[in-house]
């Protein structure tokens, strides 16, 4: 393969920095526009092994500036299909840079990409034969790849205006990537990286469910997986369903048991009471369970004040952290917030009762519609009497009990009273007041009852005879 | 991966104003040895030492990831998006190329924003023949991991009893934090004529290994005293002959 080149090719050469002394010319960077596409197209559209160039040729421009650049591989192949596009032209990070005296930084319309005075030296003049090296390397290494034509833009204005169209392609698969869902994957990533001070925390990361931490989503562990399978971050087949509800797996028991050293043996993905996932101790927020509206409130590492049970973000963390697996605390990235599968075992937003406005307002976008006005924040109550209050006054659903969204089942009883003989004299003083003309929402403000706790009461004083 | 070099010590002992004046003599040299220098300490100014201006620093950037990683593209890849930041913060100068570590993190979790930065530095020091590190007396980014490969470390002194004594301690916390070096020396700074036997003599009771003794010189002072580079010191300046003594002494730049 190498005799045909003017130049070395070899993975040797991946990662080499092109300084500005040694360098030819800069194409797209921080001083120029620049970007990389691949787009599929069908077997009689293309040429294999074609470089067409738009602009001056390599040996046209100026020694030591930086151009803008575009480069867009066409493939063509029975295998190839529009989604495979964006993983083709991720390899061009290191292909394009195996050949020695290249330099290739960032993706998309970020790259930066630097080619040497040696390649000069060396004789080549134009991108005609780099752009041939660089199909040879990914036709030996993605075999699917029947045919390959590379169009180079060096034109400022032909590169803005194909830097346009590229960026639909990107859109396209950001939008694509971001309504992709745990079913439709095969593997998840597991991560440990906070063990030195979390040491049984086995963190899963899943298209649905991004790291507690926020830094590591499912295309992040599958990039750090594959470049070091052995390392901190590594795959998860998924495999044995247990319950999909509350997203346990065998898979992922097995996974927790090993990493949390036999500290757990399950972890369910979607639930915040049965095993539920491990926190770190890195996470961006914290869910707290409040049993006296048996709902569930929210806090991020930025708000500073304490919640509706009396703690500080900082305190429950520390209760919760380390990896341990706390009935009533959890870890949540702020990602999960926006996700489908949101604690969708416990009735994910219609369990919700508290969270800081800060946070509602930074996660609106996951919160439906109906759900928003009904989340009380700081504003509306810093303790668990004001909330009751607000939850009466908003008609939340763990009111009268939550039905989940997932599978339209009732999960939550509701509000009762544990003892009705406790509120025998405020129930009675109430009828006797208003002569039995009663006001479910008067009922709410002035008793701080549900009208399903006020009803109880009053049937516990019919039973006891008090009450005809 | 080439040689590394970290210089230490507490502050206003001169540790930046030693660390300018090796790269000042390694760069007069005629071999093409390229350098890194790397100013991993938050409170020094390396740069503006040799007469450099830096506006972002690695922490910049880190901390500006921090923010928007949320907002990138699901399936970026965050490692060649902050290498190439990185890379763009790196101060490109004849000879050698500069990295300013800056400010420490801010809350939040960065185990995995400082896992990348590990590799990525990694990689970057790998093209470099020597990396020259100026770091503060707690070796902050030693101690992470983050600059690794460490060579020797040389930590720089006053003339007082109370200095070598830090010097000691520098010592231990390398010990306690499991640094991995070949050698440990000691430079004493702004030594007057007539201390240099009771230097010897202090630093031998403390088992260090003096490797040299830069003597108090008009010319830095001067500089210093207006904000000028010591880039600019002349050949003949006693701090300089010294300083390329103990280049020779540690065999650095060939």
């Amino acid at each position: 393969m190498a005799e045909e080149f003017p130049f070395e090719m070899s993975p040797m050469y991946e990662g080499e920095r092109i300084r500005k002394d040694d360098m030819w010319v800069e194409l797209g960077g921080p001083n120029a526009d620049g970007f990389e596409l691949c787009v599929s197209a069908e077997m009689d559209e293309l040429e294999d092994g074609r470089v067409t160039i738009l602009g001056p040729d390599l040996n046209e421009l100026e020694e030591g500036a930086s151009v803008p650049f575009g480069m867009i591989y066409k493939v063509a192949g029975e295998l190839i299909e529009k989604d495979l596009e964006g993983i083709i032209e991720r390899r061009n990070h290191a292909l394009f840079a195996f050949i020695q005296g290249q330099m290739h930084l960032n993706q998309r319309y970020d790259i930066w990409c630097r080619i040497s005075k040696d390649m000069k030296k060396k004789g080549v003049e134009s991108f005609e034969p780099i752009f041939r090296g660089v199909m040879t390397l990914y036709k030996a290494e993605l075999p699917f790849i029947e045919k390959m034509e590379t169009v180079v833009v060096t034109d400022p204005d032909k590169v803005k205006e194909e830097l346009a169209k590229a960026m639909e392609s990107y859109t396209w698969r950001d939008d694509r990537a971001k309504g992709m869902h745990d079913d439709d994957v095969d593997v998840f990533y597991g991560c440990t990286m906070c063990q030195s001070f979390a040491p049984t925390s086995a963190c899963c990361v899943t298209p649905d469910r991004p790291s507690l931490c926020g830094a590591i989503n499912w295309f992040d562990g599958r990039a750090a997986a594959k470049v070091d399978p052995e390392g901190p971050q590594f795959p998860i087949e998924k495999s044995g369903l247990i319950d999909a509800i509350t997203g346990e797996y065998e898979s992922i028991n097995a996974m927790a048991e090993k990493r949390s050293g036999g500290e757990y043996t399950r972890m369910a993905l979607y639930t915040f009471f049965d095993a539920p996932h491990t926190s770190c101790g890195c996470f961006e927020t914290i869910g707290f369970y409040l049993p006296e509206v048996d709902g569930i409130g929210v806090v991020d590492r930025d708000h500073k004040g304490v919640t509706p049970n009396g703690l500080p973000f900082s305190t429950m963390a520390g209760q919760a952290g380390g990896g341990k697996q706390v009935i009533g605390f959890l870890g949540i990235g702020i990602l999960y917030y926006l996700s489908s599968k949101f604690l969708q075992a416990d009735g994910g937003w219609r369990r919700i009762v508290w969270m800081p406005k800060a946070l509602k307002e930074r996660v609106k976008e996951g919160i439906p519609d109906e759900m928003f006005d009904m989340i009380a924040t700081e504003e509306d109550a810093e303790e668990v009497a004001d909330l009751k209050k607000f939850l009466l006054k908003v008609d939340h659903p763990v009111v009268d009990g939550v039905v989940r969204t997932v599978d339209d089942k009732k999960i939550t009883e509701g509000w009762t009273v544990e003892d009705p003989s406790e509120f025998e004299d405020e129930v009675i003083g109430y009828i006797e007041e208003t002569g039995g003309d009663l006001d479910v929402d008067e009922i709410k403000e002035k008793l701080l009852m549900s009208e399903g706790q006020f009803m109880q009461v009053v049937e516990y004083l019919q039973d006891e005879g008090i009450l005809e | 991966m080439g040689r590394v070099i970290a210089i230490t010590g507490k502050g206003g002992t001169g540790k930046t104003a030693i660390t300018a004046m090796f790269l000042r003599s390694l760069l007069k040299r005629d071999d093409k040895c390229i350098i890194l220098a790397i100013d991993a300490d938050p409170d020094a100014n390396l740069a503006d030492t040799l007469g450099d201006k830096v506006e972002i620093t690695v922490g910049d950037i880190r901390e500006n990831l921090q923010e928007s990683m949320a907002s990138l593209p699901p399936d970026y890849d965050k490692k060649q998006y902050f290498a190439a930041k990185v890379f763009e913060v790196l101060l490109e100068k004849d000879g050698y190329d500069m990295l300013v570590m800056g400010r420490s993190e801010g809350s939040g979790c960065y185990c995995y924003l400082n896992s990348l930065l590990k590799g990525i530095m990694y990689e970057t020091m790998d093209d470099y023949d020597l990396t020259i590190v100026d770091t503060p007396a707690g070796l902050e980014h030693l101690s992470r991991k983050t600059i690794t490969g460490l060579e020797s470390l040389i930590v720089v002194s006053d003339e007082s009893r109370r200095g070598l004594k830090t010097a000691e301690t520098i010592r231990q916390l390398a010990d306690e934090l499991d640094l991995e070096y070949e050698n440990l020396y000691v430079i004493v700074n702004k030594v007057h004529e007539q201390s240099r036997d009771q230097v010897l003599n202090t630093a031998d009771g403390l088992d260090l290994k003096v490797i040299g003794m830069v003597p108090y010189d008009e010319n830095i002072a001067r500089l210093d005293l207006v904000g000028d580079p010591l880039i600019g010191l002349p050949d003949d300046s006693p701090a300089v002959v010294e300083v390329e003594n103990i280049i020779k002494e540690i065999g650095l730049g060939g």
